[in-house]
């Protein structure tokens, strides 16, 4: 029996000890080195990007996939080419839902981004640039520091990738001397065509456009590194072919889609500017492996003697700077270079430290924490977290969006009344008026369920579904009205597409049985709220002037407080005191015991303004309130009346006060 | 090293044959075991099937009508039989029963015009089955008995799929059903130019050899494509609701100055509005757009055309124009309601003849719409709601037939129809007949809300509509969670040849037949044809 490297063992090593020992042998420090490497890139995604924000999209990210389980789903992604790498992404992206599996698929794919490149460049004879396998890691660290989402296009690039590799891999045996039965010549061109063909058939149908890295670094490999000029123009022409026979003949894709399907420069991603967002990353992404290997191609033709295409010797490089300076003592700068070469742990660490550097700089650079602050408002005010709505508003508070998520979070915590121009307020950020509209409803779907317009929030709702896609959060939303609704048809339809996401079963399967049990859901007090607060007058005017839909909430249940909250905030923020005087009598119907702070305020500008009284029952503004405004009056009076002028003095002590908006018409300014 | 290699074959062999017994031992087990039903019990009820097929009139040549049984139980078992033929038995561990294609057809096919029975059976699970019934014991309901009508229905149905709403024309798509299996295959998408809209499917005497579709781009413009004999061509405007004149040499149709708006409470949101609308009518031999005065009144609204079956007649709704504000719904929207009128036509010498009224809106007291004739031009169905010009959006839409050969009361009375049985309390609208005249296609919110379905009804030669049957899918339970809506289907005899890629590539081109309107809207300004690039709402990033 023969023995040798795989001769049988009397002990056996588990496969992964082996792997590690294999790789700790060869390179340990570098192999330390790159485990360092992407547990920083894994802990900064998860607790600095936190995926689950991506997940939640903000109403930027428009093509976040959704997924659902079950056949008739996966089925759809059969019938067009690219299909089965979207339908992975789809489901591997549903992991962003909680930050840390996220983050595990990002530096999955960044690991795996980062061993092929480096499979590549050790193939290709030239381990020296085994540095660039690091470049597109901290590429896809820009990307997802930036909020943007390119995860299927990147992900075909991986797929065609590793083909890349499988073919170089099973292609470098043609010149294996042990196997003479695929020695060059003939027999070998052929089996490396049929290979060629055999994986540009299956790569197609997986990525679609995305072959075409496959194939230009197939055709630069056999052109310029095995110097088969032949074979790459078979290689080329078959490149042109196999989309149109595959994608157009076969799969009866457009022509346009055919070729540019999941690469960056489809107008699926082009044709909208958030989707554009960080493409030029996804461009260099797909460019940084075949221009550098096109340039290593001509080098080593034209460049027999280059750096770059010798093997790394540490001995030699010190060897090699003796020589040249035969009996003359080392300067600085060649000591520090020979100390360099010579040492392996101080070569190690100094690249390393430029490494980190890079991505350190890369990570903290490219960090969008605007976006951030918003798709992470959204997702808190989603989950009605209201604290964190308000710390993390602290961030960002100038955004409408913002503003928005913040007075929901007031209102629910009990303070809009008293907090709201602590925070900058504008009348378009109360029911949000936004020149992008579907942005827009993606941001007050949830004010208007909570107020009663079931309506306009099925609509816009339905609108963004058509936009984001079949999101959980909308499905959820829609099945949530649809019960208020009574329309149960829809509801269950909603419900049943709900049960096949990943990670909102258990809601959608408790509804169904509710639904079994309790058809009507008079036992649900949250649907009860909710049906109690509807709007139930019809008309299409109410559908967009707000202030008349809050009025009709509230004449159609005097006790929907949210609407008469609003509907006050909407009378101060517009400075209709007149009309918010006239609402004042509704406190008795609310249940409140005591005036709120900024009403008193408002009262109070009222009275002073208009020197008419104004009905209050058994309440009166505390004295506190009355001493403030005379001494705002005072103070304002004291500069003159310059606004300017009275600015600072004004905002350090009544920042947050409605009379400091009221004359100044903005808010939050109180430190 | 090849001595090593030759010792792994054999272990790879048997590697692999070990592989196959597995699975061959595993599907063999998980098989569904064919189970002699001798004694049963029976229980006084039919069972609860979704979808409901039972009592109804069914193709011959229709899918299989894979259904969901909704009773508790471990194991289910159907046997389908008929007068002649086998017996299918049918045995499942899932409610689900999923019919055998081939053994489907056979059957219905020798039983044409004869009963088909359904027997039910259902396996108690063990921990619930009471104690006068023991467990081994099969529980057999009554029997679900359908009928086979003799006539076949056509083979194809091509519908449009897009999402509940489609204010940003992101999904959308015109299919096409394979009414014997379930296959379903894309005809055109949006995604072929660009995104866009595309509606208005309609082909001549239910054939795909010539056909239209109506596009809306806002990259490509507006334009309708003509499918002619294989030829694919794009006229330069877009054709709204568009009717076919029986000999293929005139296509009537809309131009419609839509805009829809939503209800703050109802429940439906959505609401359309014409603010104008008149009809006019394309020459294929001369490739020109005309139209004339009784098609096209300045103080009228006119939409959906459709032909007498001897193509000497257009109907078409008409309602009257009571607002010149095209900016604003106005106050009195729910008071609109539609005439139904007719013209006559003589196609050789392109004449138009007087217009009359056939059945009036203040007769009826709702608004007619949506009027299709039967192909041997007896039954003219349409629909009827409370207001306005889109039924599909109004719940209280029912269908109606009208017997149109028959012998009229006396003169100053009208049409006599008849409020059908297969209506909902939801909308029924959307109707299209076979080529035989034998069936219909109609869309319906019946049980799905905002969704709608597909459901065919059988007419006899009386006039009479059967029980409907929901479009069969090879999952019964496919519809539960499908988000789509499956509107304006039509019964085609065909699949339509010309494929996706071309028809995009026309929609593509600059290339197109240019046509010039001859007369304006009831608006001020004269000139060209309105504009249809914008859609209803176009997403803005």
């Amino acid at each position: 029996m023969m023995q040798g490297s795989l001769g049988k063992s009397s002990n056996r090593t588990p496969i992964w000890a082996l792997v590690a020992k294999c790789a700790c042998r060869r390179d340990p420090l570098g192999t330390i080195r790159t485990f360092i490497f992407f547990a920083l890139f894994y802990l900064y995604i998860w607790l600095v990007v936190e995926p689950r924000f991506l997940y939640a999209g903000g109403g930027v990210i428009t093509n976040f996939p959704v997924f659902f389980k079950g056949w008739e789903f996966f089925r759809h992604f059969l019938s067009y080419p690219g299909g089965l790498v979207e339908y992975l992404s789809a489901f591997l992206s549903q992991f962003f839902y909680y930050s840390w599996t996220g983050a595990l698929v990002v530096t999955l794919q960044a690991w795996l981004l980062c061993l092929c490149t480096g499979y590549f460049f050790k193939a290709i004879n030239t381990p020296r640039l085994r540095w660039v396998r690091f470049v597109p890691p901290i590429l896809l660290l820009a990307v997802y520091a930036q909020y943007a989402y390119h995860f299927v296009t990147i992900a075909a690039l991986l797929v065609a990738l590793i083909c890349v590799s499988l073919y170089i891999k099973l292609s470098s045996k043609t010149e294996s001397p042990t196997s003479p039965s695929l020695a060059k010549g003939p027999a070998g061109k052929l089996f490396d065509l049929a290979l060629f063909l055999v994986l540009s058939v299956i790569l197609y149908a997986l990525v679609a456009g995305a072959y075409f890295f496959f194939a230009a670094l197939s055709v630069i490999y056999e052109l310029l590194f095995k110097r088969r000029w032949q074979m790459a123009l078979l290689y080329l022409l078959l490149a042109g072919a196999v989309p149109y026979v595959q994608g157009v003949l076969f799969f009866g894709a457009s022509i346009i889609d055919a070729y540019t399907d999941s690469l960056p420069l489809s107008w699926k991603i082009l044709s909208w500017a958030t989707r554009r967002e960080m493409v030029e990353i996804v461009y260099a992404l797909y460019l940084l492996l075949p221009l550098t290997a096109f340039g290593l191609g001509l080098l080593r033709i034209f460049g027999q003697k280059s750096p770059l295409l010798k093997k790394h010797n540490k001995g030699r490089a010190s060897r090699d700077l003796k020589k040249r300076l035969p009996g003359k003592p080392p300067n600085l700068v060649a000591a520090i270079l020979s100390t360099y070469t010579a040492s392996p742990i101080l070569r190690c660490l100094i690249e390393s430290v430029a490494l980190f550097a890079i991505a350190g700089a890369v990570a903290f650079f490219f960090h969008n924490d605007e976006q951030k602050t918003l798709s992470a408002i959204h997702h808190y005010a989603c989950r009605r977290m209201w604290p964190q709505v308000l710390h993390t508003a602290r961030r960002n508070p100038n955004s409408n969006f913002v503003v928005n998520a913040v007075n929901r979070a007031l209102y629910h915590t009990g303070r809009l009344a008293y907090d709201m121009f602590s925070y900058p307020q504008h009348p378009d950020a109360l029911l949000l008026t936004a020149e992008d509209r579907v942005l827009a409803y993606w941001h007050k779907f949830d004010t208007q369920i909570d107020l009663g317009l079931m309506n306009m929030a099925e609509k816009n709702l339905v609108e963004c579904m058509e936009v984001y896609g079949e999101h959980p959060t909308i499905l959820k939303r829609l099945a949530l009205i649809n019960m208020v609704k009574a329309n149960y048809g829809s509801a269950k339809v909603y419900l049943a597409a709900l049960s096949k996401t990943l990670f909102h079963t258990g809601w959608a399967k408790n509804y169904q049985a509710r639904l079994q049990s309790d058809p009507n859901l008079s036992n649900d007090a949250y649907i009860q709220h909710l049906r109690s607060v509807c709007l139930k007058n019809d008309h299409g005017s109410l559908f967009y002037a707000k202030q008349n839909a809050l009025s009709t909430l509230l004449q159609n249940n005097s006790k929907n407080r949210m609407a008469f909250e609003y509907l006050m905030a909407w009378f101060m923020l517009t400075k209709q005191l007149d009309k918010f005087t006239e609402n004042i009598k509704r406190f008795d119907d609310l249940g409140y015991s005591e005036i709120p702070r900024l009403y008193e305020e408002a009262i109070l500008i009222y009275v002073y303004g208009t020197k008419k009284p104004v009905y209050l029952g058994d309440r009166q503004p505390t004295p506190e309130a009355r001493r403030q405004i005379e001494d705002f009056s005072q103070t304002f009076n004291r500069y003159r009346r310059n606004k300017p002028a009275a600015f600072s003095e004004l905002a350090d002590v009544y920042g947050d006060s409605y009379f400091f908006y009221h004359l100044y018409g903005f808010s939050g300014v109180k430190q | 090293m090849k001595q090593e290699h030759k010792s792994k074959m054999p272990r790879v062999a048997c590697a692999l044959v070990a592989c196959v017994l597995i699975i061959c031992a595993l599907v063999y087990a998980f098989r569904e075991n064919k189970v002699a039903i001798g004694q049963y019990n029976s229980v006084a009820r039919p069972p609860e099937i979704y979808p409901d097929y039972s009592r109804a009139v069914i193709p011959p040549n229709i899918a299989p009508l894979n259904f969901l049984i909704q009773e508790s139980g471990a194991h289910f078992c159907l046997k389908i039989y008929s007068k002649q033929g086998p017996t299918i038995e049918v045995f499942s561990r899932s409610p689900k029963i999923m019919i055998p294609e081939n053994a489907w057809h056979k059957l219905l096919d020798m039983n044409r015009a004869e009963q088909l029975h359904f027997d039910v059976f259902v396996k108690p699970k063990a921990s619930s089955s009471a104690p006068k019934m023991p467990n081994d014991k099969w529980n057999k309901f009554d029997t679900i008995t359908n009928k086979i009508a003799e006539e076949d229905i056509d083979s194809y149905l091509v519908y449009r799929k897009i999402p509940p709403v489609y204010a940003a024309w992101r999904q959308m798509g015109i299919y096409q059903r394979n009414l014997h299996g379930f296959d379903e295959s894309l005809v055109l998408s949006n995604k072929y130019f660009g995104e866009g809209c595309l509606n208005c499917h309609t082909f001549c005497n239910n054939r795909t050899d010539k056909m239209l579709v109506g596009i809306r781009s806002p990259q490509y413009g507006s334009s309708a494509l003509l499918i002619d004999n294989g030829t694919v061509s794009k006229i330069g405007t877009k054709f709204g609701y568009t009717a076919w004149h029986p000999t293929g040499r005139v296509a009537a149709y809309s131009i419609n100055k839509v805009n829809q708006f939503f209800h703050s409470s109802r429940t439906e949101i959505r609401d359309v509005l014409d603010f104008d609308s008149l009809l006019a009518y394309y020459l294929v031999d001369s490739k020109t757009v005309k139209t004339s005065p009784p098609l096209a009144k300045k103080d009228r609204l006119e939409t959906y055309p459709t032909w007498s079956a001897d193509g000497r007649y257009l109907y078409f709704c008409s309602a009257p124009l009571s607002w010149s504000d095209h900016r604003t719904v106005p106050q009195n929207y729910d008071q609109l309601k539609y005439d139904l009128v007719r013209v006559s036509y003589d196609v050789d010498h392109d004449q138009w003849g007087e217009l009359e009224t056939v059945l009036s809106a203040e007769d009826t007291g709702k608004s007619i719409l949506l009027p299709r004739i039967s192909p041997d031009g007896r039954w003219l169905l349409f629909c009827m709601c409370d207001y306005g010009c889109f039924p599909v959006y109004q719940a209280g839409s029912d269908l109606y037939m009208m017997d149109l050969k028959a012998a009229r009361q006396p003169p100053e009375a009208s049409y006599k129809y008849r409020r059908l049985d297969i209506n909902s309390d939801q909308s029924e609208s959307w109707h299209t007949w076979s080529s035989n005249g034998r069936w219909i296609a109609y869309s319906s919110k019946r049980k799905s809300g905002v969704f709608t379905r597909i459901y065919l009804a059988y007419v006899d030669e009386q006039g009479k509509v059967y029980k409907p049957i929901l479009l069969p899918q090879k999952d019964p339970t496919y519809y539960d969670s499908c988000l789509w809506t499956f509107s304006v289907p039509e019964l085609v005899t065909e699949p339509v040849r010309i494929t996706k890629e071309k028809l995009g590539r026309v929609v593509r081109s600059s290339r197109k037949i240019s046509v010039d309107m001859p007369v304006t809207m009831a608006t001020p300004t004269a000139g060209a044809l309105p504009s249809h690039d914008e859609p209803w709402r176009q997403e803005r990033q």
